[in-house]
């Protein structure tokens, strides 16, 4: 390579486009310094510089787009990394969701004697990972990203060590984690050497760049060991995603893991996952259509009956927000797939995201602040008449929950309605016919849910009392809970019925 | 001088025994091992590769693979050892408090 070739790449080293992931880094360093600066676990101060430089951080971001918000595509650092509005968007998303487990994260860890400084440190970190991994666009930055998200989410799962739970979740995220990291690391291993292969024609000099390989794999669609690499790649994903048949550790992480991390784990990290599923199959993976197409339909129908069938008889709250967090991971791999060929499913995808994350954070931020002390056996029965007791949190969680389920006017019919019209265009009926069971289903444990919380006020005298366990008291609510909770729910209605706001999120 | 299919075998090889190993085995600890053998199965086909197609980028990724791997070990031991001291097992059948 001669010294003009080294120059272009300099020349592509744009710090300055990285700055929200540097920040988010400084800010994790130095939440490290203070503890050490004043030796005290001082949850207030903590919490007050995780979540202000996070807000900041938010603020800066806003006020970077009154130039315009980025558009088009920018290669960085000799195309490690690429930038579009659709990173840039993802980028906010992942700093809304830190926001929001930062401050769950308080409530847990002010109820319980563990170690506080880690939680908001790590919490940034994966964060900062989250964003680089979207914006990846090469296979050792992403699998370098992918790991650093992946340990961090190790700890936070096991991160109440004093109890059992936490710690075997923990264990079983740690070896279901690694596992699938190993299959994709194979993969990419395996890719790496075939596309390299001087025996074969067309073979690339770099091979672990996206668009190197999207070159290659387009001359040698059949190549056996593209065929087992891609396989495998896309299987480590679908590890990430929760994605049937690889689904097999959500419901014990989620109701094991501190509540936090659960909507952590729900959120972000699906949501990065069905990104990087979608820049793989529609990048370098592209000429793989002709069977990506009906492999990730087949696992699509598979995961929403899956998520629906098995949360049906579910008593247990956080198991019920796992598995269908499942049938979630379904509707919006059904998404990828009608973004194979329809452009503006992508703005569909990033906008169902949006709407389920606002709608999880709710649920769970009722969940976190009922849940005292233990927090892995709350049960359907510990929330009744929680209209009585708490209306705020019952109509917070009734938001949440009709909107999850999809119910008008409420953010996650629309985000379902344009979703499925992706679908339709795409010509996936049938997939779309199970999408539509897979709603009608989950409306009957959602609403199970929501009945237990606000319509068993009414029920029958004799009934009342027996066999009901000990409830937990709720907590009195501070002002920044209420913010939250109406925040949220304000929020999830306004994705419902402001048009502008999803035809920006189409343009994408 | 060895042949690239000779590696790959091998690699192939160490690769099914760590897959096999995590699914099979009952004990956390020769579950652990097994992962790692994975990663070191991906490790020696990357070098072979490399070093066979002549292009560098596999033998830096190394370095990055086994970093990942060190941070893996490290909190993962971490677990196991805390999960010991809860439960004193480190059986895998009896790791099952989570169900309903």
């Amino acid at each position: 390579m001669n010294l003009e070739a080294f120059q272009k790449i300099a020349a592509s080293n744009l710090w300055g486009n990285l700055l929200p992931e540097i920040y988010l880094v400084a800010l994790c360093l130095l939440l490290l310094v203070f503890e050490m600066v004043f030796r005290r676990q001082d949850l207030l101060l903590l919490f007050r510089v995780a979540l202000w430089g996070q807000v900041l951080l938010l603020v800066l971001m806003g006020l970077s787009y009154f130039g315009g918000f980025p558009s088009g595509r920018e290669e960085l650092f000799g195309g490690l990394l690429v930038q579009t509005p659709l990173t840039e968007t993802m980028r906010l998303f992942f700093l809304f969701g830190s926001l929001l487990v930062s401050y769950l994260g308080t409530r847990f860890l002010r109820a319980r004697n563990l170690a506080r400084t880690e939680f908001f440190a790590i919490t940034l970190l994966v964060t900062a990972a989250l964003m680089l991994l979207v914006q990846s666009n090469q296979f050792v930055l992403l699998f370098v990203a992918l790991e650093t998200v992946t340990v961090g989410f190790y700890v936070l799962v096991a991160y109440a060590r004093t109890s059992g739970y936490s710690l075997e979740a923990g264990l079983k995220y740690l070896i279901m984690g690694a596992l699938s990291s190993g299959l994709l690391l194979f993969g990419i291993v395996l890719l790496y050497g075939v596309a390299g292969s001087p025996d074969l024609a067309g073979a690339v000099g770099d091979p672990l760049h996206f668009p190197s390989l999207a070159q290659f794999i387009a001359a040698h669609p059949d190549n056996t060991l593209v065929l087992a690499g891609s396989l495998l790649v896309l299987s480590g994903i679908a590890f990430k995603v929760g994605a049937v048949p690889f689904q097999i550790w959500i419901p014990d992480v989620y109701q094991g893991a501190p509540t936090p991390v659960s909507a952590f784990l729900a959120v972000s990290s699906k949501a990065a996952g069905i990104i990087v599923l979608l820049t793989l199959v529609t990048g370098p993976f592209a000429a793989l259509s002709g069977w990506t197409i009906p492999l990730i339909s087949t696992v699509a129908v598979l995961t929403i009956l899956y998520g629906n069938l098995t949360a049906l008889p579910q008593r247990n709250v956080k198991r019920i927000m796992g598995l269908s967090g499942i049938a979630h991971a379904g509707y919006l791999l059904m998404g990828v797939v009608a973004a194979m060929t329809v452009d503006w499913a992508v703005g569909a995808i990033v906008f169902y995201l949006f709407t389920y994350l606002l709608a999880s954070f709710g649920v769970f931020g009722v969940m976190a602040l009922l849940s005292e002390g233990q927090d892995a056996d709350q049960e359907l029965d510990h929330y009744e008449d929680l209209a009585k007791r708490q209306p705020l949190l019952a109509a917070a969680l009734t938001v949440g929950l009709a909107s999850l389920a999809g119910i008008p006017p409420l953010g996650g019919f629309i985000g379902k309605l344009v979703l499925f019209i992706a679908a339709f265009q795409a010509g996936l009926y049938t997939l779309l016919a199970f999408s539509v069971v897979g709603v009608v289903l989950s409306i009957y444990y959602y609403f199970g849910w929501v009945r237990e919380a606000v319509f068993r006020v009414w029920r029958s005298a004799e009934g009342a009392g027996s066999a009901t366990p000990a409830l937990p008291e709720p907590r009195s609510l501070t002002g920044l809970d209420r913010t939250a909770l109406v925040g949220l729910s304000v929020l999830t209605l306004i994705l419902g019925v402001a048009p502008f706001v999803l035809t920006w999120f189409l343009q994408l | 001088m060895l042949s690239l299919n000779a590696f790959l075998l091998v690699s192939g090889l160490l690769f099914a025994i760590g897959f096999f190993g995590v699914l099979l085995r009952r004990n956390t600890l020769v579950i652990f091992m097994s992962l790692e053998l994975m990663l070191n199965a991906a490790i020696l086909a990357l070098v072979a590769f490399s070093r066979f197609n002549g292009i560098m980028d596999g033998n830096l990724f190394v370095f990055f693979i086994i970093t990942v791997a060190a941070a893996e070990i490290a909190v993962g031991l971490a677990i196991i050892v805390a999960l010991f001291r809860k439960r004193q097992t480190v059986m895998v059948e009896q790791l099952n408090s989570l169900r309903h």
